[in-house]
């Protein structure tokens, strides 16, 4: 596949986003005040508990932690799940899959460019605040490099996981449904709404090796260079964990999706 | 009652559109750009409908046909002038508009998506306030029109395209409106389903006396339904009279037929006035051989076309 | 045609319990949907209950509130978010209808637009949310050991109906930035996000914020005042008293904002 084709559906994608004009400041003003709640919340409760490190996190971990999550998610966040169960139920996805392109690539490559808007929009502004306000906190280094390919791997695992769940949606047209567990779960699991240091040790063991963790907590602890990302031995298995779900997913939902349009012919309905 | 059902004097309508600019680099400049353009999409038109008129409103798409329509029904207010249905104004008060109109907006179901229609028929009773005897009588008189048996069980969702079209003027006319509103009713449908559609569309204006505007590409619409029809392009009414009269102005027009030595038809508009036929007939013999030779009037359809194509009238 | 018919109060409620009796009909005969859906909806539930006690096996308290009053606070903001998903739930719809243009179909009848729109979809899943609020709320109610009187029941129920108005009133702005904006998903879910919030006290705001998250995104109001009443009877403070009234207030504002969106948008959508 020519790369030129595939950077245009990126540039075609990053107008489209931007032509949501008004929409864009919304969201950055929207996203700035959730920001703030989380800050409020924990700063909350890391004065009422007394101490100022809790499971190696401090404070200011926990706020870059989360606030770095958040406009993570909402980097990530795709609407594929909601767009595939549109495109299925006006028989929109009949066109899509006679394009000259195998369609997951064609999937990706078109949510590629709000991926770029959005990282620009959201997650770059966020990123110098909380630079600015911790005053250096976050160490700027080589870290930042292996924060960047490991935000790669997590945005391509992430789509493997939307795209697995969108193949449901030829099946059932309970979209609400099966988005919901899918979010519920990722959020809960990679750690986005609470850092998963602060999980039990048990549960910590467990979550450890799914997926899920490859999305949000393995780009972050790597960024605040905890649990010895700061060194290539403790840096590797992190990189090794994603590459492997990366395998398994692409594997996985290759297989699954094409099985499903195979038995499935979509009729509109 | 009001002798007219729709009265509009001067109507403008103006939109504010931003000026988007090409490009990568483009976009980013719109992000903040405050460049906006006014584009007039309806301009001066007047229009005075009778009760109980079919009328055709026509125009090639863009023309400001939705946007007219939009105004009518009191869902747009416009820029500049008057609009009066059943004498009142339709965006001032647009609850009490809508309980004398009835309107089927091109292929999207008005109805409740999953629900049986005479479940549909039933809410609409209610919302309509429509009394119980006036309610049967209606479903009565569907009865005489169209076989609604087999569909008045059928939830909307299940149903073809032609029986949702079917059941969306049934639902549009279940009021007893003064006035009802066609956009496209008849695209995408088979030509049985066609016909169909125009007789009960007939069927009811007779019975009732409803006024019907009716918008659509589909000249077989307006042969079958409209005596008067009304014509705007970019804005503007070019056209408002009847049918006939309209091709009274291409009465020098003949739509000439020609069965070639190849057993194909080949068909050509002529203006008498300009061409004569005979030559033209000629002409091709030298050519070919001609096995037959129909002479048809212009048809609506034909007629239409070129005030498209900018023939003055 | 002759006349102009009234449609009062009685009429809307009239005709919401027969669309509503109508769609739990239809309802019943998609089985794997509602299945699907209700599990969806006890697994963000429990998602979140874990998220809490995670959050408090590693923080005993917050902000002076122990564990039981945190619960409580919990149950009730639960319990205040099911008339929002039970009843307003079409305004997640609201914005694909505006961009595709369909939205014009609710503009033709003889009745109010937003009731019109709203009535459309009951969400039954809702109910799920539901039960798990009351067990909640009746858990830590037995542990705070609140009485149980007839005075503090109906309380408690006028105001669980004022948080919900507000969270109502919320979503009803944020569905409503689609007449406006292009991305407005975005909008509906950072303020669905918001809510999270909501069961936490609100004491832990200050300054600019503390008026920011009680007067223009008041998700103050959809647990911390209004439970206050319940939980520190002889502590009330005037917010919460205020509460049912700015409920309303915030409500009807939201509701107009609605409807001015109907009217400023053009229908350009094709």
């Amino acid at each position: 596949m020519n790369p030129r084709k595939l950077f245009a559906l990126t540039r075609a994608g990053i107008m489209e986003s931007l032509q949501f004009r008004l929409g864009t400041f919304v969201t950055l003003f929207a996203n700035l005040l959730y920001l703030v709640l989380v800050y409020y919340l924990w700063k909350a409760i890391y004065a009422s508990s007394g101490v100022d490190v809790v499971n190696g996190m401090t404070f200011t971990d926990t706020m870059i932690y989360l606030i770095l999550a958040t406009s993570l998610f909402n980097f990530l966040e795709m609407f594929v799940v909601w767009d595939m169960s549109r495109s299925i139920q006006s028989g929109k996805i009949i066109l899509d899959l006679l394009k000259p392109m195998k369609f997951r690539k064609y999937t990706f490559w078109s949510y590629s460019g709000s991926h770029v808007v959005s990282f620009i929009m959201t997650f770059l502004p966020t990123f110098v605040v909380v630079m600015i306000i911790t005053h250096g906190a976050i160490h700027m280094g080589i870290n930042l490099l292996w924060f960047i390919i490991s935000t790669v791997f997590a945005l391509i695992v992430n789509f493997n996981i939307e795209m697995l769940v969108a193949t449901l949606c030829l099946y059932t047209e309970s979209t609400w449904g099966i988005n919901i567990v899918k979010e519920t779960i990722v959020l809960l699991l990679s750690g986005a709404s609470i850092p998963l240091a602060f999980f039990p040790e048990k549960l910590r063991e467990v979550v450890q090796y799914l997926p899920f963790r490859a999305v949000y907590d393995i780009p972050l602890t790597i960024l605040l260079q905890k649990n010895g990302s700061d060194t290539i031995e403790g840096l590797l298995p992190m990189f090794a964990l994603q590459v492997i779900w990366i395998v398994i997913l692409t594997a996985a939902g290759t297989l699954f999706w094409n099985y499903s349009v195979k038995k499935i012919t979509v009729n509109g309905g | 009652m009001e002798e007219m059902a729709l009265v509009m004097n001067k109507v403008c309508k103006d939109f504010k559109v931003l000026n988007r600019h090409e490009g990568l680099k483009g976009s980013i400049q719109d992000l903040f750009s405050r460049d906006y353009k006014t584009i007039s999409a309806v301009k001066d038109v007047s229009l005075e409908v009778k009760r109980g008129e079919i009328i055709g409103y026509l125009g090639p798409n863009g023309a400001g046909k939705s946007t007219t329509i939009k105004m009518m029904t009191g869902v747009l207010e416009p820029t500049s002038g008057d609009i009066l249905v059943n004498g009142k104004v339709p965006y001032k008060n647009r609850t009490e508009n809508c309980e004398n109109i009835g309107v089927v907006f091109g292929q999207r179901s008005q109805l409740w998506w999953s629900l049986p229609l005479i479940e549909s028929f039933k809410l609409l009773r209610d919302i309509y306030m429509v009394p119980q005897k006036d309610y049967e009588n209606m479903i009565e008189l569907y009865r005489s029109l169209v076989d609604i048996e087999p569909i008045l069980h059928k939830p909307v969702r299940q149903m073809s395209l032609g029986q949702r079209t079917l059941s969306d003027i049934l639902a549009a006319f279940l009021h007893n409106p003064a006035i009802v509103f066609l956009d496209e009713p008849t695209i995408g449908l088979d030509v049985s389903m066609k016909d169909k559609i125009r007789s009960l569309i007939k069927g009811l204006n007779k019975e009732k006396n409803t006024t019907v505007i009716l918008t659509t590409h589909d000249m077989g619409d307006v042969d079958a339904l409209c005596k008067r029809i009304v014509i705007i392009d970019k804005g503007t009414k070019i056209y408002d009279n009847d049918i006939e009269h309209l091709k009274g102005y291409f009465g020098s027009y003949r739509t000439l037929h020609m069965k070639l030595n190849d057993d194909t038809w080949e068909s050509m508009l002529i203006d008498e006035k300009e061409t004569d036929i005979m030559d033209v007939i000629m002409k091709k013999q030298k050519e070919t051989k001609i096995k037959d030779i129909r002479l048809e009037e212009i048809s609506t359809e034909e007629v239409i076309k070129k005030i498209y194509e900018g023939v003055a009238v | 045609m002759e006349g102009q018919h009234v449609r009062g109060l009685g009429f809307y409620a009239k005709l919401y319990r027969k669309i509503l009796v109508q769609d739990l009909k239809t309802k019943m005969s998609y089985r794997a949907d509602f299945i699907i859906s209700t599990f969806g909806m006890i697994m963000t539930n429990l998602a979140g209950f874990v998220t809490f006690l995670i959050l408090f096996k590693n923080f005993p308290t917050i902000n002076g509130w122990d564990y039981y009053h945190m619960l409580f606070l919990y149950g009730f903001s639960l319990v205040a978010l099911t008339p929002v998903q039970c009843f307003f739930d079409n305004n997640w719809n609201l914005r694909f209808m505006v961009y595709s243009g369909d939205f014009i179909k609710y503009c033709f009848r003889p009745v109010n637009v937003f009731f019109y729109f709203i009535s459309e979809v009951f969400d039954v899943k809702g109910l799920g949310q539901l039960a798990f609020g009351v067990g909640t709320l009746i858990y830590s109610w037995i542990h705070i050991g609140l009485p149980v009187t007839f005075m503090i029941i109906l309380k408690l129920i006028v105001f669980l109906i004022t948080a919900s108005l507000f969270m109502i009133a919320l979503m009803n702005a944020a569905a409503a930035t689609c007449f406006w904006i292009k991305n407005s998903g975005y909008v509906m879910v950072i303020m669905f996000r918001f809510k999270d919030f909501a069961k936490y006290p609100a004491s832990i705001f200050s300054g600019i914020f503390k008026i920011v998250f009680t007067f223009i995104i008041p998700i103050a109001f959809v647990a911390y005042y209004p439970s206050l009443v319940i939980l520190d009877p002889d502590n009330v403070p005037l917010l919460s008293i205020l509460s049912p009234v700015l409920g309303i207030i915030f409500f009807w504002l939201s509701y107009k904002f609605w409807m001015l969106g109907v009217r400023k948008y053009d229908f350009t959508g094709s």
